[in-house]
């Protein structure tokens, strides 16, 4: 990658008491860059945060920024300002004072104080709320108090802690712009900690996702959406629908084997590093198409397709949640979510057909079939490779 | 409207162990402190303004002094509890701080009578330290005394009112303070102190009170003259029967804590407003 490496994190391991939560993590950082760390609650997101802005100890490795170890300097030695999920403004300060309060602790003048205060209001549009307490202000308000107080000392890394969590839907949607905007024209660097993957898709130029204290994966947006490395970023890039299938790998083309449940296909295997056995495969909602299928047709007996998988299914329920009909469709015992343009009835027999660049194929490493694999007792699973040996 | 018998009914043993175990004596009070030989009058006050003016004075001194003194001690305590960064220092402060709160003021008097007399615990090691000769040794029995034996015994009650406010502050407040360099001495007087201020003017007015209301104290310690208003009480009821004198002079410590008391009432209507 192109990053020059400002912010740069290197073996960092740290946690709290016996558990550890970070182990040996490496991350930098470009100047300028907005980095969001995506991760579900106790993936250690949170807690590398803590320990880039020095409120976490770490137990190893190092911290520099610039080139300089940062790693056992205080918080405020570090050129780092963080903004706290709960905003942590001072309740007894009016507003002025608490954007103010970092230059007061720098010895700054008193008319110093004020210019920079009323050009952080007028950049936040707060201006006229400088007399007010956080308690009359609105959630919205309080956040961008809270940034302007991070961004009134100048730091050179702008860290973030959840902080639209706080905030309703809508007015989230129009703060997550507002940050990055502002980000993007003060040039500062800037990471983000949030479990919602469309916040960070959003704001972010390069996501980080973790799980439990690694990086499962780092890239821009659209790298992490469209070409997810693991089941684990699939499942957290919305591709939330799994299938179990088997296949075999010939060159550059992955042989879909005819299962109970879907046809037999021939799909471009697109560098991926997969090898013949069982696969895991993922899909979203939205990129598959629900066609409708003739009864009592069986899928494993039909002819190979080129660039797409079909799966035969019956639609369990239909709902609208906007733009599409979502189904409910039953593939053996697993529920799949389809959407389609048109709302299928209920009962009906249907053919979900997946397009080659929609489908996510990871091996299943320790499911290789064998005598021993009802000792799993996972149903369905046991069911599946039972099918594929016939 | 058939529903008011039941509820009143409900509320009269509460309502007529208030009216007289409480109100009706008070009244009492009150009135006795107007009552002289020749029918209501001021007579009572004027004499106990003649006899203890410098009595009140010297009250309203030493718990004032104590009052201000257990304020900063326990902001010093709270503030270690909360931010202390060693961890063993912060358990050892947090078990013994406590400790006085389980002892009666009497108990207090008795203990400090022993260890701060002219020959007591206290000069005693002095001595024994070489730090003073024999001759230099003087006795804290007297106001020194009353104020050390306050603030010992007090300050442990509002440190817990306070240190459970401050535990219950967002520890993100404090580490935003950090985080843009105060020092730990700045938290405390800038953030943490302000976010508790109601809960120490309530644990102070409560002191207040109670220090006011100190009988053993006094007595033990420092009995001769001045002394405090409850001292002389109970000199006029036990020496001369003198009610009329006694229950002015408890009115006269009672409007002082209502002082006290409306001032904390102004000070948080106005946070609320």
């Amino acid at each position: 990658m192109m990053h020059q490496g400002f912010l740069d994190i290197a073996g960092l391991s740290a946690g709290y008491g016996a558990t550890q939560v970070l182990g040996g993590l490496d991350l930098s950082i470009g100047e300028g860059e907005f980095v969001a760390l995506l991760g579900a609650s106790g993936c250690g997101k949170t807690t590398l945060l803590r320990a880039i802005a020095g409120f976490a100890t770490p137990s190893a490795g190092r911290i520099s920024v610039a080139g300089q170890d940062v790693t056992h300097r205080p918080p405020d030695k570090r050129g780092m300002a963080l903004v706290f999920q709960s905003y942590a403004l001072w309740p007894h300060m009016s507003v002025a004072r608490n954007i103010g309060y970092g230059l007061k602790l720098r010895g700054r003048s008193k008319a110093e104080i004020a210019r920079r205060v009323g050009e952080l209001e007028e950049l936040l549009g707060l201006t006229g709320l400088g007399d007010r307490k956080p308690a009359a202000l609105s959630g919205g308000q309080r956040q961008r108090v809270a940034l302007g107080r991070a961004l009134a000392v100048d730091p050179r890394i702008l860290l973030l802690d959840e902080p639209l969590s706080n905030l309703d839907a809508r007015i989230r949607l129009k703060v997550r712009h507002d940050i990055s905007a502002l980000q993007k024209r003060l040039g500062i660097t800037a990471v983000h900690v949030t479990h919602d993957r469309e916040e960070a898709m959003v704001m972010a130029d390069r996501i980080v996702i973790l799980d439990r204290g690694r990086i499962a994966q780092q890239g821009t947006p659209q790298a992490l959406y469209n070409r997810p490395e693991t089941s684990f970023v699939a499942a957290f890039m919305g591709a939330e629908n799994r299938i179990e299938l088997s296949a075999g790998i010939e060159g550059d083309t992955v042989a879909i084997l005819a299962g109970p449940h879907n046809a037999p296909a021939r799909l471009p295997r697109d560098g991926r590093p997969l090898s013949s056995g069982p696969l895991e495969a993922r899909f979203r909602a939205e990129a598959a198409r629900l066609l409708p299928a003739a009864e009592g047709e069986d899928v494993a007996t039909s002819d190979v397709t080129d660039e797409a998988l079909d799966l035969a299914g019956r639609v369990e329920t239909a709902s609208y949640p906007g733009g599409a009909w979502r189904h409910s469709v039953r593939i053996g015992d697993e529920t799949l979510l389809v959407d389609a343009p048109e709302p299928f009835a209920q009962g009906a027999a249907v053919r979900i057909r997946i397009p080659a660049p929609a489908l996510f194929l990871f091996d299943r490493p320790g499911e290789v079939p064998g005598p021993n694999e009802g000792s799993t007792g996972n149903g369905p699973r046991g069911r599946a490779l039972e099918a594929l040996k016939t | 409207m058939q529903r008011r018998l039941p509820a009143l009914l409900l509320v009269l043993p509460a309502l007529t162990v208030i009216l007289f175990l409480f109100v009706l004596p008070l009244a009492l009070s009150v009135a006795g402190a107007f009552e002289t030989e020749t029918g209501f009058g001021l007579d009572n006050f004027v004499k106990s303004f003649a006899l203890y003016s410098s009595d009140m004075i010297f009250t309203l001194m030493i718990v004032g002094l104590s009052t201000c003194m257990i304020g900063l001690v326990s902001i010093a305590i709270g503030g270690y509890l909360t931010l202390g960064e060693n961890p063993r220092a912060v358990a050892i402060l947090r078990w013994l701080y406590r400790w006085p709160l389980f002892i009666p003021f009497i108990v207090v008097g008795q203990v400090l009578r022993t260890f701060l007399a002219k020959n007591g615990l206290m000069n005693n090691i002095l001595v024994g330290a070489g730090l003073i000769t024999p001759l230099q040794a003087i006795s804290f029995l007297d106001w020194r005394g009353i104020v050390i034996a306050f603030v010992w015994k007090q300050t442990p009650f509002v440190t817990l009112l306070l240190a459970g406010a401050m535990a219950s502050v967002d520890r993100g407040t404090i580490e935003a303070a950090r985080n843009l360099g105060a020092s730990r001495a700045r938290i405390l007087v800038e953030i943490l102190v302000p976010q508790v201020a109601r809960t120490l003017m309530v644990g102070l007015v409560l002191s207040f009170v109670t220090m006011m209301s100190v009988l053993s104290v006094p007595l033990m310690i420092n009995a001769q003259s001045p002394t405090m208003l409850t001292a002389d009480i109970a000199f006029r009821i036990n020496a001369y029967g003198d009610y009329g004198v006694a229950n002015a002079l408890g009115l006269i410590s009672l409007a002082a804590t209502a002082c006290v008391a409306w001032f904390y009432l102004r000070q948080s209507m106005r946070d609320r407003g």
